[in-house]
């Protein structure tokens, strides 16, 4: 077992990474060993990105330590750069962290001065003079590249600066000038944001944390009716909404609802959250309160202003789709189901549910594309065909004159068929059988579907199938 | 004669209540002619009618369309034919509502024992699978909670709640909820249970479903093409109603007219252990062969021994 990361007290002692347990607990026998968890380390950072969303919706994982924050456009309202790293910096360490900052013009300038500078807010124009005094690993490149560089003695940034590009680039390849382009600047690099950025999105930060449910709902009717201005002057209703509550203790919730057609009500947005709010119970846990909260829209749709009548209700009010939200945000999306119909003769395949929530059919508008065939379905079709022991009376093709399903002994009275529904060599395998459906009857007045997989022969017996029930 | 009025007006009060309680519409009790008045007050429940005379008339013109009407099965087995039974009313209500979305909600037990609600032969039993919704919840608390809010919604034209057995979550205040939902929105509950007791809920009717043999078809000439299997029928039991003894019938559902009638055949008679009615042997006499050997002896008319 190898170390892998030391606190100041050890780095203190003269520990290194990497070096070996055994040897350390030789040096210092009351060290403080801790095995390593990855996921939970995985966890607290995307934690604290959670928490990073109060700054910026753009916040990006760099590697399993570092956090990169476009703060474009955001510093004047937190009263400037410096302002804003301080104020990032003092939260978090009173959270118990120990973070290192900086804000630049590019990713790579601010991953270096964290890692090997001292942080801080480069002016534009800086980066050059800071970039060179540092070692060249600051430039996010491969170990043996470094390794070659120092053995030429290039040990930092500013000795590369002054070098030949061509040379560099024969020597070392593209990538070292395009991390050394990006760091300085000259080259643009992106960065991906954990979250898609919403489409809308309203902020309210509170003097005092709120606990209570309704307190929460209450303000969220009222950020609804804040962005109502911005949808109607899209023209646009909201399909997805989320609501991120960020509570005092650094802990962010996020909760999303869906639509089933572009809502711009603040009453209707806020009744989604209604429902949300109460199948989320027992794991929003508000602790000492939320302090921050924010309504974003992540999805939405064009939608035609509606002019409301005397009466203050809108035209063409549709409970139906009132409901199917309320269902899918109280229950999950895909509790609520509709159906469509698919081109295929297998009956398992020529139908597929899907969630009633985004269904156009309801509203009138999209026809059954798909031709129904006209032989004789059950009402309900078993998730699975149930093996079924039978003999078919008459050989080949014959139905069964008995069959026995879930250990019941049936005896067969009437019955219809064969119905032959070939397999779908294009989706199956080559080899897949044939199927003869029947309509059975039997003695107790019940009704069956049963196939038969496959076709009886000399060496061969086929299978029985049940696979549906008749009214 | 004041005093006299006053009298009246209290006694046909207290009579419209009693009709009130008693499900019945007011203008049936009432022997006076006050008609108008009756219109004015007095609203009836509204029915739809099976399009059986007999069975309409048992169940006072119709399944209520603002209350709750139970369709229970012994056992599970029989839940093809408890189905068939629901959504037969169900097409029926939907063919006449205004708002034609129909909600099932169903349960994780039953769809694993009997299968899914098939949509295309939900179309074939005469159901409109674009307007059939169907929900799986994973607890009954939130089935039940599903099928008040949607019934309570009003944007639905039946709802119909499956439910397996008798579980304690659903007792006789939870069918109360529900009915009084129902009768608030104007808007049918059925409910399915499956493999269940008889049970006292506040439905407004009860049925025990069981499969019946089907007839045949009928052929465009008007016979019988034989050893076919022809419409659904079902052998139902109105267990709960206004009548004083169950009743029995046998009922077929056509669904190509999209409309009840009652079954051609005789019921069968149904003895107990389903012995035959004719026990013995009921081989043909002999026709061509020789005839069974008489009794050895002779025949004596002893008297009875003393």
């Amino acid at each position: 077992m190898r170390l892998t990361a030391l606190d100041e007290v050890a780095t203190e002692l003269g520990l290194r990474h990497g070096q070996g347990l055994a040897e350390a607990r030789a040096m210092y026998p009351a060290i403080d060993v801790a095995e390593e968890d990855p996921t939970a380390d995985r966890a607290l950072l995307e934690a604290i990105a959670d928490w990073c969303d109060r700054y910026t919706p753009l916040v990006a994982l760099d590697g399993s330590d570092g956090l990169f924050l476009d703060i474009t456009g955001c510093t004047h309202l937190f009263g400037g750069e410096q302002a804003l790293l301080d104020d990032i910096l003092l939260r978090l360490f009173q959270m118990g962290f120990k973070v290192q900052g900086a804000i630049s013009g590019s990713p790579g300038l601010s991953w270096a001065i964290c890692r090997f500078g001292h942080g801080g807010v480069i002016e534009d124009g800086g980066g050059e003079e800071v970039l060179a005094s540092l070692p060249v690993a600051s430039l996010r490149i491969g170990g043996e590249t470094i390794a070659a560089l120092n053995k030429l003695g290039l040990k930092q940034v500013g000795d590369l600066l002054s070098m030949p590009r061509a040379g560099l680039a024969r020597r070392f390849g593209g990538h070292l000038l395009l991390r050394l382009d990006q760091a300085l600047g000259h080259e643009e690099e992106p960065i991906s944001p954990r979250r898609p950025v919403a489409l809308l999105s309203i902020e309210r930060k509170l003097a005092e944390a709120i606990q209570a449910e309704e307190e929460i709902l209450e303000l969220a009717a009222r950020m609804a009716l804040s962005l109502r201005a911005s949808l109607e002057a899209r023209g646009v209703g909201g399909r997805v909404f989320e609501l991120v509550l960020f509570r005092v203790d650094g802990r962010v919730f996020r909760i999303s609802a869906g639509a089933s057609r572009p809502l711009r009500d603040p009453q209707k947005i806020a009744g989604l959250f209604t429902e949300r709010l109460k199948s989320v119970h027992d794991e929003l846990d508000a602790g000492f309160g939320f302090e921050l909260f924010r309504l974003n829209v992540l999805q939405h749709d064009l939608c035609e202003a509606s002019q409301d009548n005397l009466l203050g209700k809108a035209e063409g009010e549709a409970p139906l789709a009132d409901l199917i939200d309320r269902v899918s945000a109280r229950l999950g999306e895909d509790v609520l189901q509709a159906f469509q119909l698919r081109e295929s003769h297998i009956p398992e395949r020529a139908v597929f549910a899907h969630p009633a929530l985004g269904h156009e059919a309801e509203t009138g508008g999209k026809p059954y594309p798909a031709v129904m065939t006209e032989r004789e379905r059950p009402l309900r079709l078993l998730a699975r065909p149930e093996p079924v022991e039978a003999f078919a009376a008459i050989v080949p093709d014959g139905p069964p004159s008995r069959f026995r399903w879930r250990r019941v002994l049936h005896d067969v009275a009437r019955a219809e068929g064969p119905e032959r529904i070939s397999p779908e060599w294009w989706l199956d395998q080559e080899t897949a059988q044939e199927r003869d459906y029947f309509r059975l009857e039997v003695a107790s007045g019940h009704r069956f579907w049963v196939y038969r997989q496959g076709h009886y022969s000399a060496d061969y017996r086929p299978t029985w199938h049940m696979h549906g029930i008749f009214a | 004669m004041a005093k006299h009025a006053t009298a009246q007006e209290r006694l046909f009060a207290l009579r419209e209540t009693i009709a009130k309680l008693e499900g019945k519409t007011p203008t049936l009790v009432s022997e006076e002619p006050q008609g108008e008045r009756m219109a004015a007050t007095g609203k009836g429940s509204r029915r739809i009618a099976l399009g059986v005379d007999e069975l309409d008339a048992a169940l006072e013109g119709g399944l209520p369309l603002d209350g709750m009407t139970e369709i229970r099965t012994c056992a599970m087995r029989n839940a093809g034919a408890g189905s068939g039974f629901v959504l037969a009313l169900a097409a029926l209500i939907q063919q006449q509502a205004k708002a034609p979305a129909l909600l099932w909600i169903s349960d994780r037990f039953s769809n694993v024992e009997a299968g899914l609600p098939y949509p295309i032969g939900l179309a074939q039993y005469g159901l409109q699978v674009r307007h059939f919704l169907h929900a799986l919840p994973k607890k009954l608390e939130d089935a039940l909670w599903l099928a008040e809010t949607a019934a309570a919604s009003g944007a639905l034209a039946a709802t119909i709640l499956e439910i397996r057995g008798n579980p304690s979550a659903f007792g006789l205040s939870e069918s109360r909820r529900l009915s009084l939902r129902a009768k608030a929105a104007r808007r049918p509950i059925l409910l399915l249970r499956h493999a269940s007791e008889e049970e006292a809920s506040s439905a407004v009717f009860r049925f025990h479903a069981e499969p019946g043999p089907a007839a045949e078809r009928v052929l465009p000439n008007g016979t019988m093409l034989g050893g076919s299997i022809g419409f659904p029928v079902f052998r139902l039991t109105l267990e709960k109603s206004r009548n004083p003894a169950p009743l029995s019938f046998l009922l077929e559902w056509n669904s190509r007219d999209r409309q009840f009638c009652p079954a051609r055949q005789p019921e069968p008679s149904r003895l107990a252990g389903d012995a035959t009615a004719h026990s013995g042997p009921r081989l043909p006499a002999s026709a061509d062969g020789s005839d069974r050997a008489a009794a050895l002896g002779r025949l004596l008319a002893f008297d009875r021994a003393s």
